[in-house]
């Protein structure tokens, strides 16, 4: 039996309400949503918040919606229900390619995006996915409203952006033409974290590369993406020779540590085999 | 307080796949696992372990923890009343630690608190001083002349020869090859847990999951100082065995804590003291030598064998017995020199495993097979099939094989199976990576290998290999029902149902209970070497048949003395009416049955007849390998087992998929890691264990040859499927990549460029070096 600590509890009935508790109790208070990272490290006390603020009521965070050309995703909105999206399947393949190989039905049923961010994982699927489509954050405190780029959202390791007395509250995802993704992840077995992931979103002009997103999941690539490889396919011709040596320039700059899932060398084997597939994909796609 | 009651009235006898007892409970979460047992009032327990796997104790204050609130004991190997350790065979394990640390998670300190976070908290406030030593954790060099001993007496545990023929033999075709298998974890879903309460007497209840209630007693009592008869054991549900629950876990701790304090206490491990809690089964370094003729034919095989028995010697001494009578395999070799080691290290203690013994040498002969026919350039199963042993047929032993032995028939109905569909490129879930989506097709390879095992059935060696049964059968509320009790644990397997069949079967009643197995009737033996359904069975059977004599005699009947005769009206249709007449009062007996005996090895030749029986199974593995990043899936496997009678049809094919399951687990996923002594990933989450999509169909041919020698002709069906599997992947796999792979588990670098199979444990030598990354034990996504 795991136990664990002495906490408090209180559930916010609104955005502002929840703010406002997050805020009184400083930086020994945590948001609740779906609870799947959060109460499993509350009982192996790796976290040990004073407040919890329950936000899983809040369904005015629990949207998918589209507007300026934006997929606009509420933060409380559950795995499953993205993964239902169609207009996200149609637009951005590489969100729902991500969402099938996130854990199980069971956690995707109740663990939200917003949770997953901000879990912040090196592990963690969306990271690479929204760094790869260059999303936004949009995050409200006290203050008013920030926004902040996908790709500056991590301050390392389980670490983000978002400040005590601050949520994050919604993602926007750019939705482009003659764009095609996909997301690659290769797992010990189903269900499980990644080995090594990578997402590719390609926006083609003609045989051109318009321009290139790649995100890679633990590998130790900062902020989870590749811009060197991504420079380097800007502006080439689509096609085998461009995303293999993508694939290896992404490998090169990727820094992976040996684990339980595999040593070093194998993890940058994966990330260059990985991204070469994911931008093939994404090439069929676009 | 309720230990798990198994009654049933569901029809079904021998032959037949009546629904079993437990099912339900199980599915549906009813069912009372020994984690779940509570007593008002009752403490818990917590062990404080060592984090190193090898240190000196310097110092040892309690006083931290004795002051916290809500604790009521904390005990030392000074609270020891009897014997300070214990062991399956030879006690040389400390119930707490003494003076010195063997290996990591080595139990130091036991506290007992009123809730189960306060004891824990508890032992982390003991203060432990270690002197850290270099721990000895490779198995040859443990071997070596002036290696470091684990304990006085050095660290060869037991040295098993086998010599068969001419030691010198030579051949036209010799093929060599070093194989390594890594260590293997039972992951029973259930872990160790009990209830321990003590009793005015001045004895001990003990409620546990285990396989062998009497050698736990005898062990238990005999550390406590206490008559075994005031240790009482019964079992509690078990959540799956494999071999891990042979050795005490809880079961001392708890009832010491209990006696100490006068109150009941609960003790149930977490997940990852789990790992620390149980025996593992042996990595194993072989090495092999095969010589052939130009025809095919088998001349001689040399072998070593080392098994890293850990720092305890647990069942160490018999798993190297089966490594090394069944160490070439089932086949008809003229000459054989052949030497297994099991080695004291300072890595974690190995004993039972499903498979005991037989799974190492399996993966080593079979692989030498392979090389062999690809050295012939012959098929390997023809190859194969031409040095199968049969019936009649010599072991290296010397012992001959007196029932069925269809190796060469097995080996032909796994080939000629139909081969599976070509790959579904459109269905992920069918290719390596899965839903992954790694690959539509792209650099996926298919290959096909095959494996076929000999497990033996039962203790071996001389062992007294016995079980008691008590069959009472009387009215209960008109009606005949019979009662069956035995100390036999059900630990998933499905006993129980058996039991009920046989009942059923031999005394012609439908109402059938089979009683909690205690320690107040004899000892059934282990749930272990596929034996339980061959020797408490055949207790079961001989009871009935004791039943019957009885009413017989009360009839009448002149065929009383001989029980054997079965009569009309006590197993037919008709004759219930005679049946209610003639159970004015209750019909009981009582026996203790044996199988016939075996004999020990000859210590210098490793002749004798030391098994009772063999058992038989052949795999085929298709696989389905993504070369560029090294995943692979099975796509099916085709297996055929001679079960010798299907006492439960259903639960013969549950044992064969489960087995499969775990032999695929040890092909490719299942190992814990340990480097210098410390295992890397003591948790589900970094354990990895086939799920049910990574589980591939099987197609299953199983023969029933009747052994004249066992009750109904059976032959123990629960080990086989779990050791020639691995190998039949494993060949499949280097039949798509073209790769040697000397090593077991094959991991996902050994099939991409990146990391040769070669060597010892290329993962964990690579994480020695760094900080592996922060993992925390669960799957934090919100």
């Amino acid at each position: 039996m795991q136990v664990p600590t002495h906490v408090e509890y209180e559930r916010a009935s609104s955005v502002d309400e929840a703010l406002e508790m997050l805020s009184r109790a400083g930086g020994e208070a945590r948001p609740l949503a779906g609870g799947h990272s959060l109460i499993p490290m509350m009982k192996l006390r790796l976290a040990q918040p004073e407040l919890l603020v329950d936000i899983s009521g809040l369904t005015e965070l629990s949207y998918i919606n589209v507007a300026d050309a934006e997929l606009r995703v509420g933060a409380l909105t559950r795995h499953a229900q993205l993964l239902d999206s169609a207009v996200a399947g149609e637009r951005l393949p590489i969100v729902h390619d991500a969402e099938r190989v996130i854990a199980d039905p069971i956690v995707r049923n109740w663990g939200t995006i917003g949770g997953s961010l901000c879990q912040a994982d090196p592990s963690e699927d969306l990271s690479a996915v929204l760094a790869a489509l260059r999303a936004t954050a949009v995050i409200r405190g006290a203050g008013g409203v920030r926004t902040v780029p996908a790709r500056e959202f991590h301050a390392g390791p389980y670490e983000t952006v978002v400040e005590p007395g601050e949520l994050l509250v919604e993602l926007r995802i750019p939705l482009t033409a003659n764009t095609g993704s996909a997301y690659e992840k290769v797992e010990r077995r189903v269900g499980d974290w990644s080995v090594a992931a990578a997402g590719a979103v390609l926006t083609l002009a003609g045989e051109l590369i318009e321009d290139a997103g790649i995100g890679l999941t633990a590998v130790g690539a900062p902020h989870f993406c590749a811009p060197e490889a991504e420079e380097f396919l800007r502006g080439r011709r689509a096609g085998e020779e461009a995303f293999t040596t993508a694939g290896q320039i992404a490998a090169e700059h990727s820094n992976p540590v040996a684990d339980q899932r595999g040593p070093e060398d194998y993890k940058r084997h994966l990330a260059a085999e990985l991204t070469t597939r994911a931008l093939r994909k994404a090439f069929e796609r676009a | 307080m309720t230990a798990p009651t198994i009654t049933s009235i569901r029809a079904g006898r021998i032959g037949d796949s009546p629904q079993r007892p437990d099912g339900r409970q199980k599915v549906t979460g009813e069912f009372a696992y020994s984690s779940d047992l509570w007593l008002d009032g009752m403490l818990w327990g917590a062990t404080l372990r060592s984090p190193h796997p090898r240190a000196r104790i310097t110092g040892l204050d309690i006083t931290g923890a004795v002051a916290m609130p809500g604790v009521f004991a904390v005990l030392t190997h000074e609270d020891v009343p009897g014997r300070e350790t214990y062991g399956l065979e030879r006690p040389d394990q400390p119930v707490l630690a003494i003076d010195q640390i063997r290996y990591q998670g080595e139990p130091v300190a036991l506290v007992a608190a009123d809730h189960p976070e306060t004891a824990r908290r508890a032992a982390g406030r003991i203060r432990v001083s270690y002197r850290e030593e270099p721990p000895l954790a490779d198995a040859r060099a443990a071997l070596a002349p002036g290696a470091p001993s684990v304990h006085p007496g050095g660290n060869l545990v037991r040295h098993v020869r086998v010599r068969r023929g001419d030691p010198d033999a030579r051949a036209a075709v010799v093929v060599t090859g070093e194989y390594e298998v890594g260590m293997q974890d039972q992951a029973f879903l259930g872990p160790e847990s009990g209830l321990a309460v003590p009793a005015a007497d001045g004895g001990v209840d003990l409620f546990v999951a285990t396989q062998w209630l009497h050698v736990d007693r005898d062990q238990v009592a005999a550390s406590l100082g206490l008559d075994p008869d005031l240790v009482r054991i019964t079992l509690g549900g078990v959540g799956g065995a494999f071999g891990a629950r042979e050795d005490l876990s809880m079961q001392i701790h708890a009832c010491l804590l209990a006696l100490h304090t006068g109150k009941p206490v609960k003790m149930s491990y977490s997940r990852e003291e789990s790992f620390f809690g149980h025996v593992h089964r042996h990595p194993a370094s072989m090495r092999y030598e095969h010589g052939c003729s130009a025809g095919g034919r088998l001349v001689y095989v040399k072998a070593d064998i080392v098994l890293d028995g850990g720092a305890y010697m647990s069942s160490s001494p018999a798993v190297a017995a089966n490594a090394a009578t069944l160490g070439i395999g089932p086949y008809e070799v003229p000459n054989v020199v052949m030497d297994s080691y099991a080695v004291y290290t300072n890595n974690p203690p190995c004993g039972a495993m499903r498979g005991f013994g037989a799974v190492q040498a399996c993966f080593g002969y079979e692989s030498q097979m392979d090389k062999m026919a690809a050295a012939l350039s012959m098929d390997p199963v023809e190859f194969r099939v031409r040095n199968a042993m049969r019936e009649g047929s010599v072991m290296p032993t010397g012992q001959v094989v007196d029932s069925a032995a269809p190796v060469a028939e097995l080996l032909r109905l796994v080939r000629d199976r139909p081969p599976p569909p070509a790959r579904d490129t459109g269905d992920l879930r069918s290719l390596p990576g899965g839903v992954s989506n790694t690959t539509h097709g792209e650099a996926v390879v298919r290959g096909v290998g095959y494996g076929v095992s000999i497990k033996n059935v039962g203790f071996s060696e001389g062992f007294d290999d016995y079980s008691t049964a008590r069959v009472r059968l009387e009215l209960t509320g008109g009606e005949p029902s019979a009662q069956v009790h035995t100390a036999a644990a059900e630990v998933g397997q499905g006993l129980v149902t058996v039991l009920e069949q046989i009942v059923r079967s031999e005394l012609g009643v439908e109402r059938v209970a089979v009683l909690p197995a205690d320690t107040t009737i004899g000892s059934a033996g282990s749930s272990s070497a596929s034996r339980q359904t061959y020797v408490t069975g055949g207790a079961v059977r001989a009871a009935c048949a004791e039943v019957r004599s009885q009413l017989l005699a009360r009839a009448g009947d002149p065929a009383a003395g001989s029980p054997g005769n079965r009569p009309p009206g006590l197993a037919g249709a008709a004759g219930l009416g005679d049946l209610v007449a003639l159970l004015g009062k209750p019909a009981e007996a009582t026996v203790t049955w044996r199988h016939r005996p075996t004999a020990p090895l000859d210590p210098g030749t490793g002749q004798g007849q030391a098994h009772v029986q063999y058992a038989f199974a052949a795999h085929r593995a298709v696989v389905d390998v993504d070369t560029e990043l090294g995943l692979v899936k099975v796509v099916e496997i085709a297996t055929a087992q001679d079960v010798g009678k299907a006492m439960n049809p259903q639960a013969v094919e549950g044992q064969i998929h489960g087995g499969i399951a775990q032999g695929l687990g040890l092909a490719v996923m299942e190992e814990i890691q340990v480097a210098g002594g410390v295992v890397r990933n003591p948790s589900f989450t970094d354990y990895l264990i086939p799920t049910i999509l990574d589980m591939p169909p099987v197609r299953l041919d199983m023969l029933e040859l009747a052994d004249p020698h066992a009750p109904y002709g059976l032959r123990g069906v629960g080990e086989p499927p779990a050791i020639s599997s691995t190998p039949a992947i494993v060949a499949a796999i280097r039949d798509a990549t073209g790769i040697p792979l000397t090593r077991i588990p094959v991991r996902p670098e050994h099939l991409t460029a990146t990391q040769p199979d070669e060597g010892p444990d290329p993962p964990s030598a690579m994480i020695m070096g760094r900080n592996a990354p922060h993992r925390v034990p669960f799957d934090p996504r919100s």
